[in-house]
Formats: structure tokens, sequence, C-alpha cells
């Protein structure tokens, strides 16, 4: 031992020692880390360490889509697709597996809460007797016309509820809005279809059966109106079992991930859709022999080419594909329909589908069947009809505001001004089960139950054959001091007495359910069938629905399509600046989804960036302007600004830039807040001749600011344009 | 000033110092780790052997070893049927935790004895249904306070008694100690 001790020795002999502790902490034993928690009360129907299963719907966005959620010990534990319901035969999209960090999420509202004033964070709980007497005043001492609802398009059965007590008291009617139906311009969809077949009614286009599908803008595997039907449906058309592999043409200025599946991408000049459209048809109409009909006849095709961007061969030959097709059908939908002649566009592209004659075909265009317990087609707001509350808040007609299922702060364009509406509202109630901006701008914040703790119905709008009401109940107690907000407008409405009283008669939400379905009871053709109400909803909960058991779709009267004319005009773009602007719904997030972090985890389809805000540009532009990977640039619209990190995107027009929508919330709780922009700050007030907004019409400016962000992004970039290879 | 404690330390009696205050640390350090090695405290002290006593089957507590994988902890709703009728119940200081837990409507945290890895799929079921009695891996209940394991589960154990049920049946034999009988 004539070595010295060294200070160096005496660091690795502690560290060791310390190393030593941590792994034998950790290697205690198990039951240091499990608890096991029994029941206080077990129901009758469990086993130990055996899970139970609940059918229920989905209620992440307004599709309807079935699910059937794994418990154990009352706990949600996994969601999967109900293999029963019609709709999605089991399947889920991210959203949905997704649902459980909702359910689960810290940042709930827990207890009913007074804000002591609007925008801040400190409120005051309250209990549920005085919650429910403040919506009992706000009913009884208003009038009828001073009050409004604003709710999502989920769920239905609160619509119905609403709409009620509305009918019932001079209520004004409930609004329904979301951001999905805004950038899926489904307002657009059904006034084409009432334009072209004299009905108002969601189209369903039956992609499964079809051999080319043309989809101009149309992201039917990502949000588009039933994500999870149509991936279905896109799977029919790809498998080649009992037909050809089906053809799929995606005509859009950016490749969005339902572009990245095409065959072929079209990246057309934006504002040209309704022209490239009716020179398809043309071509198509020519190869097909025989007379050119009117609608088609007055398109100059060799100015398409020029205007579009799209080379006249490639016109022929897309003509081609479609005329030589037995199957072709042509979509609608998304940024192509929100632009200024929106509604020109989804008529040319749906009378494209009169060329190969598939209406009311397999493989064609169908009107959507009606759910079993709806008498017409009810379609959400458009933007135009939200700014027509905006505009009755303004003036003070309105004084009492409920807010459900719904964040207009963060969904509603920046532009429109909600949140300087609200201003005139002197009360707005929230529902709200999360600390959403809109929330936080309440009053009073009465916290509904989560999707998974509610009971409920969803009728389907589009996306199956059957009509199908989703049936929702509760898959786990509610964790929280949170109540149905049905529960509550029922319990207050009695309370508030009179007219509201004798509009809801109704012990509990169930049973006001009750009373909605039990016609479905014994109607025939229907999935279930039972003699008294209580064997009905168990069956009705069981099976996670009623549904019909025969295909209802309708079919469109197109005996005037080819004869009309068709406008063929470009679509005009608001703004100064160089540069297309297109806000696309992010798959993942969608307008909810920024709250979830699995959500956010999941790396975009298209560029794999996660948790933040891009801006796609192409890599030539990227090159002009001096712009690399990374670089925040300032995006200035009419309306707005904002700043965002550039993502080099070689799958975009040079002429255009794309802002995903979904992040940038400011309230939201602590996965959401504070994380990215939302491109609905850049929108301006412009509508297409539906009211839906025209948000893909504008032109914006991109200014460097010298900054850096790095994106967190799933990809290398080792390799890309020669990074790490010492060619940059 | 430090180098006269270290002279002082090079004592005899410092050496015998540094000795005790080495002998403290160590002491120290070793019962931490003892302690990183034990569980946490039962939230009652719960008797099986008075249970047992008063002839309680072990089935009728832990009901779900004879139809599914997993025993289970009775429900405090069932301690509380019996214990409801019980005087003693309100007073006793052992018996208060069941008691706030079934006013409170929270679960009692109980802390597992006999547990395995999450990769074993045990299943009771198939144990009850082949005749075994729970004593023979659980030990005998009336004797004990507190659930103790008789031996350590670990893999040995569990193949030992495999390969002795198997006897000479060959097929059995297979099936018993194949891999994915338990690890699947």
């Amino acid at each position: 031992m004539s070595k010295k001790f060294s200070r160096r020795d005496f660091l690795k002999l502690a560290g060791a020692g310390a190393a030593t502790t941590a792994v034998l902490t950790g290697c205690g034993p198990a039951s240091r880390y499990v608890k096991r928690e029994p029941y206080m009360q077990m129901p009758e129907y469990n086993y130990n360490g055996q899970s139970t299963y609940y059918a229920t719907t989905c209620r992440e966005c307004a599709a309807g889509c079935g699910l059937v959620v794994r418990t154990s010990q009352g706990r949600a534990i996994k969601t999967e697709g109900n293999p029963n319901n019609p709709l999605n035969l089991g399947k889920t999209c991210a959203r949905g597996q997704a649902t459980l960090h909702g359910l689960y999420n810290p940042d709930r509202i827990t207890d009913p809460l007074k804000r002591d004033s609007r925008g801040s964070e400190s409120t005051q709980v309250m209990d549920w007797e005085s919650a429910i007497r403040v919506v009992a005043d706000a009913l009884k001492n208003n009038k009828p016309e001073e009050i409004a609802f604003l709710m999502g398009m989920a769920p239905d059965h609160l619509f119905d509820l609403a709409s009620d007590l509305a009918n019932a008291t001079g209520i004004n009617a409930p609004v329904r809005f979301g951001a999905l139906s805004m950038f899926e311009s489904r307002a657009t969809l059904s006034k084409a279809a009432k334009n072209l077949f004299g009905e108002t009614s969601l189209p369903f286009f039956d992609v499964a059966r079809a051999q080319v599908v043309f989809s101009f803008g149309a992201n039917f595997l990502e949000t588009w109106l039933s994500p999870v039907s149509y991936t279905r449906g896109f799977a029919g058309l790809r498998e080649a079992l009992t037909k050809r592999r089906g053809t799929f043409v995606q005509f859009e200025s950016r490749m969005s991930a339902t572009a990245g599946k095409a065959d072929e991408w079209i990246p057309l000049r934006p504002g040209s859709e309704a022209l490239v459209a009716l020179a398809i048809g043309r071509l198509a109409s020519e190869l097909r022999g025989g007379p050119i009909s009117r609608a088609f006849s007055s398109v100059d095709v060799l100015e398409v080419a020029s205007k579009s961007g799209i080379k006249l061969e490639t016109l022929e030959h897309l003509a081609g594909v479609f005329a030589n097709s037995s199957g072709a059908l042509a979509i609608p939908g998304g940024a192509a329909l929100g632009q200024s002649n929106g509604l020109a566009v989804a008529e040319a592209v749906l009378a494209l589908n009169a060329i190969s004659d598939n209406f009311g075909k397999p493989g064609g265009v169908y009107f959507s069947a009606l759910a079993p317990n709806q008498t017409e087609y009810q379609g959400p707001a458009s933007a135009k009809e939200m700014r027509e509350l905006v505009q009755k808040m303004y003036d003070g007609k309105i004084k009492v505001l409920f807010v459900h299922g719904v964040n207009p702060l963060f969904e509603l364009p920046t532009s429109l001004e909600f949140g300087g509406a609200s201003k005139y509202v002197s009360q707005i109630i929230s529902f709200a089960t999360f600390p959403d901006e809109t929330a936080r701008e309440a009053d009073y914040v009465f916290p509904d139950h989560h999707g998974l703790e509610s009971w409920g119905y969803q009728r389907v709008a589009t996306g199956s054959a059957q009509p199908v009401l989703s049936g929702a109940q509760p898959v786990v107690s509610p964790y929280y001091n949170t109540r149905a907000a049905a529960d509550v407008l029922i319990t207050a409405a009695q309370l508030a007495g009179g007219k509201f009283a004798q509009a809801l008669p109704f012990k509990d939400e169930v049973e006001f359910l009750q009373s909605k379905v039990a016609s479905l009871m014994s109607e025939a053709d229907g999935s279930i069938s039972a003699p008294d109400i209580l064997t009905f909803m168990a069956s009705f909960q069981q099976y996670g629905g009623y549904w019909k058991l025969s295909d209802t779709r309708g079919i469109p009267n197109t005996v005037e399509v080819l004869n009309r004319n068709f406008s063929a005009q470009e679509a005009e773009f608001r703004g100064e600046g160089e540069f297309f602007f297109v806000p696309f719904v992010s798959p993942t997030l969608a307008e909810a989804g920024a709250n979830k972090p699995w959500l956010q985890e999941l790396p975009d389809p298209t560029t794999t960036v996660m948790w933040n805000t891009w801006v796609e540009m192409n890599p030539v532009t990227a090159h002009e302007l001096g712009i690399e990977n990374d670089d925040v640039v300032k995006i200035v619209s009419e309306a707005g600004e904002l700043e965002a990190a550039v993502y080099v995107y070689p799958a975009i027009r040079p002429d255009t830039i794309a802002i995903p929508f979904g992040q940038g919330h400011t309230a939201y709780g602590r996965y959401a807040e504070k994380r990215g922009v939302n491109p609905v700050d850049l929108l301006g007030q412009h509508f297409n001749e539906a009211g839906d907004l025209a948000f893909a019409g504008m032109k914006v400016k991109v200014e460097k600011t010298g900054k850096k962000k790095p994106l967190s992004r799933l990809e290398s970039l080792m390799g890309v344009y020669g990074i790490g290879l010492g060619e940059e | 000033m430090f180098k006269r404690i270290f002279d002082w330390l090079k004592q005899p009696l410092g050496l015998i110092a540094v000795g005790i205050a080495f002998l403290g640390l160590f002491s120290i350090a070793a019962y931490g780790l003892y302690m990183t090695q034990q569980p946490p405290e039962q939230p009652i002290q719960f008797p099986h052997q008075t249970h047992i006593a008063f002839g309680i089957q072990c089935l009728y507590c832990h009901p779900g070893a004879a139809k599914g994988p997993s025993a289970g902890i009775p429900s405090s709703a069932k301690c509380w049927a019996c214990h409801n009728q019980i005087a003693k119940t309100q007073t006793s200081v052992l018996l208060a935790p069941l008691k706030q837990a079934v006013e409170s409507g929270s679960p009692i945290e109980w802390v597992p004895v006999a547990i395995v890895p999450d990769f074993v799929q045990f299943n009771h079921r198939a144990h009850i249904a082949a005749g075994k009695n729970c004593e023979e891996c659980h030990g005998d209940m009336s004797k004990v306070t507190i659930a103790e394991n008789p031996q350590l589960m670990n893999m040995g154990w569990c193949l030992n008694c495999h390969v002795r049920t198997a006897g000479d049946d060959h097929e059995i034999l297979v099936k018993l100690t194949d891999c994915g009988t338990c690890h699947y």
C-alpha cells in the first residue's frame, strides 16, 4: 500500500458505491412498486385479473366510429374499433387510440368553476347545486332570444336535447361548428350536391369498389369526413384479389399524406382545380366519343394547361386514365373547395362523375344514408354562419352563451373576432372537459365528463352504406367531480320551471336517451329489436348502437348534370404576397389532439415533425430566399402574421407554402400550451358561395427573421440535400 | 489546525475513533441497502389465522382463484358485509383503515405478497382445477397473521412441481414444461 490513494481513486470508489446503491435500490422486491387496490364494490360480472369490455362511440371527431374499450378493475386500458359497427368495422385511427390520453389527462377540469375575471387563471370551485342554479337563472332571467348554444359536432344527443329545449322555449336554435368541418368544406360539398342533384345531402363516395379515383383536395385518408371508413375504402380500392388494383390520382398543390399514397400526385396551381376538372371532362368525353356535353364544351384545354401548370400531355394522359376505366370516381373536398370559387370546383368535379355514369352504382357517388332517428341532413354551421353568430354577439343580442364541445377561440379564424364579440355577451358558460382557450374566457366552467365516461349517441353522417346510430355509454365511472352537460341542462330546466321544465321532462340523461331511441325499438330491418325499452337499451349498449341492415344510400338525380353551364373561372386570391398559402389539418392532431402526448409524439406522416409547427417550403424557393431547414420565417397575410420554422419539403409547389393546423394553443393544458403557432391567425374573412371559409384563397409574404429553431423530427437529415456528406 | 487533528487521529485512541466512525458509517450504509430490499408495511395487519379459525374458506374471500387468473383481494364491501355487524369494528385501531376506506369510498392499498414478474402468465384456475390446494403453494395460513411466502416463487420451484405432477406421463410432462405454458 505504498501507492498513494489519489483524488481520482477516491472519486472512482465513491462513484462505484453510489452506482451499487442505486442498482440495489432499483432491484428491490416488486412489492415495493406495486399496489393492490381492490374494488370498493366489485361488479358481479367482473373476475379478478380479467378485463371487461364495453362498446361505446369515439368522441375525438364527429364521424361516430364505434369503439370497444378494454377495462380492468374499473380503469380504461385500451381502445379498439367495434367490429360490429358498420362504419368502422373494428378499426380506429390514431386519434381514437389516443382518447385514453384525454381521459387520464392531468389538466382536466375536475370541479365546476367560477372564474374571477375572464381570461384569468384564478377560479373558485363551486358545488354542483349552485352551478345548476347559475344555469337555471341564466335560462329564466333572460329573454329566450338572448340565449344561445354553441356546440361541437359531437355528441348528437346533446345537440338534440338543446334543440328540443330551443324549440319549446324560443331560445336560439343551437349552432354547431368544428374546425374540421371548416377545413373539409362540408357546406360547399352539400351545397354543390343540392345545386347538381336538387337535394341537400352529404355525398358518399364508394372508393372501395371504384377502379380509378381522382381526388381534388379531399384528404380522405387523414381527417376528411370519415377517415377510418374512407381508409377502409381505400384498402378496398387497392386490394387486387377479386378485381384489378385500383388507381388513385390526387390533385393538390402540396403532397398531403393522402397524396403520398397516390399513384400520381398532380401539383396543380392553386385556384385552377375547376378548370382542370372541366378540361379532364372535355378530354375524357372526346376519348369516349359522342357529342361533348354542354358542361364541358366551353372549356379551352390549352388555356387550362397554361393556367394550371399541368402539361397538355399530362392532362391527356389523365383523361385517358379516367375515360378508359369502367369505374372512375372523382371526389372534391378540402382545400380545393376552400377557395373563392369552391362551389364551382365542387360542382365541376362532381360533374366528372357523370362521364363514367357512376351515380348510385358500386364504385360511384351516392347520397349518404341518413341515420336511423334522422329525417333530413343537418350540416354544421359554415364559417359565414359563424360570422352571423359573432355579429349577433357584437350587437348585444346575445346575453347568455352556452359553449359545449367546441373551442371557437382556437378553431375560428382570429379575424372573425369571436374573442372581441364575446366581451359583449354578459354571461358565457362553458361545459369544457379541458381548460381550453374558450373555457378560459368563460365566466363559468361546468365540466362535462370525458367521452369515455359519458352516455350519448352519434349519428353517422357519412361513410356507411347502412344508417347507423352509434351508441355511447360510460366505460368507467367518472374520475372527477364532473357532471354530464345533459344532466346539468335537464336539472336546471326543472329548476327554472315553466316551459323549460315542460321542454325537458326527464329524470336524467339516460331517460332522455331512452325517449330518443324508443321509436327504433320496433322498427323493421333494425340490427336489434326488443319488446321493451330496458331490453332494447341493454342491446343498444352491448352492441354499441343501432343500425339498419340494408343499404339505404340515396341515388342522386343526375338528369341535368351534363346540361348545365359550369363557370370556368380561376379562384381569386386575397392579400399581397408571392406565395399561395395552404393551411391543412394535421392528420395526427386535428383540432383537439394537441393535449394528448401520444399524438404529439406521433410523427407527421409526411414530414415526421413532432411537437411543433412547421412551414413547408419547396427547396428551390428556400434556396432562392437563402433559407435553410429550421430557419424561422415570418409569414405575413392581410389578416395577421406568425413565425415558424421552415421544413424544406420537395413535395410542394415552389409558389406555395403550407402550415399545419393543430398547434399554437395558448391554453388547453401542459402538453398543448405554448407550442407552435396557429395558422388560423393568418386567415381573413373571405367566404365562398356556399359560406365556407376561403381558407386556401390567400396569398402571403415570407420574411426571413435570422432566427433558427430546430424542429424535432423522426427522420434523419443525414444525406438529405447532401447534409452530412460534405456537399452542403 | 487540520494538521493537529490528523496527528491526533494517528494516536492509538484516534485510530480507534476512526475505526468506530467507519463501522458506524458502514452499518448505516448496510442498513440503507437492507431497507431497499424490504417490502412496505401492509395498511392493515390482516390476521389470516383469526379468519380461518372462524371457519371461513379461502375461496370465500378469494373466489377469483377458482374462476380466473387472479385470486384477487376482497373488495371493501365484502369485508364490510361481516365487519359491519361486529361491534368491535367501530372501535378497533387495527380495523380503522377499513372503516375509513368504506366511509370515504377510497380503496385500501394492499402490498402484494405473492407476486410473479409480468412475463409470467400465472393462472390460478388451472391449478385449482388440477386439484391443488391453496396451502400447497401459499403455506398454512392458519398459522400466520399477514400472508407469507413459505418459499421463493421462482421458476425452478414452479418446474419442480410441474415435473413431479407429470410423473411418468410424457405427454403431460411436455405440456407442463413447455415454455409457452407460462410465457406467452
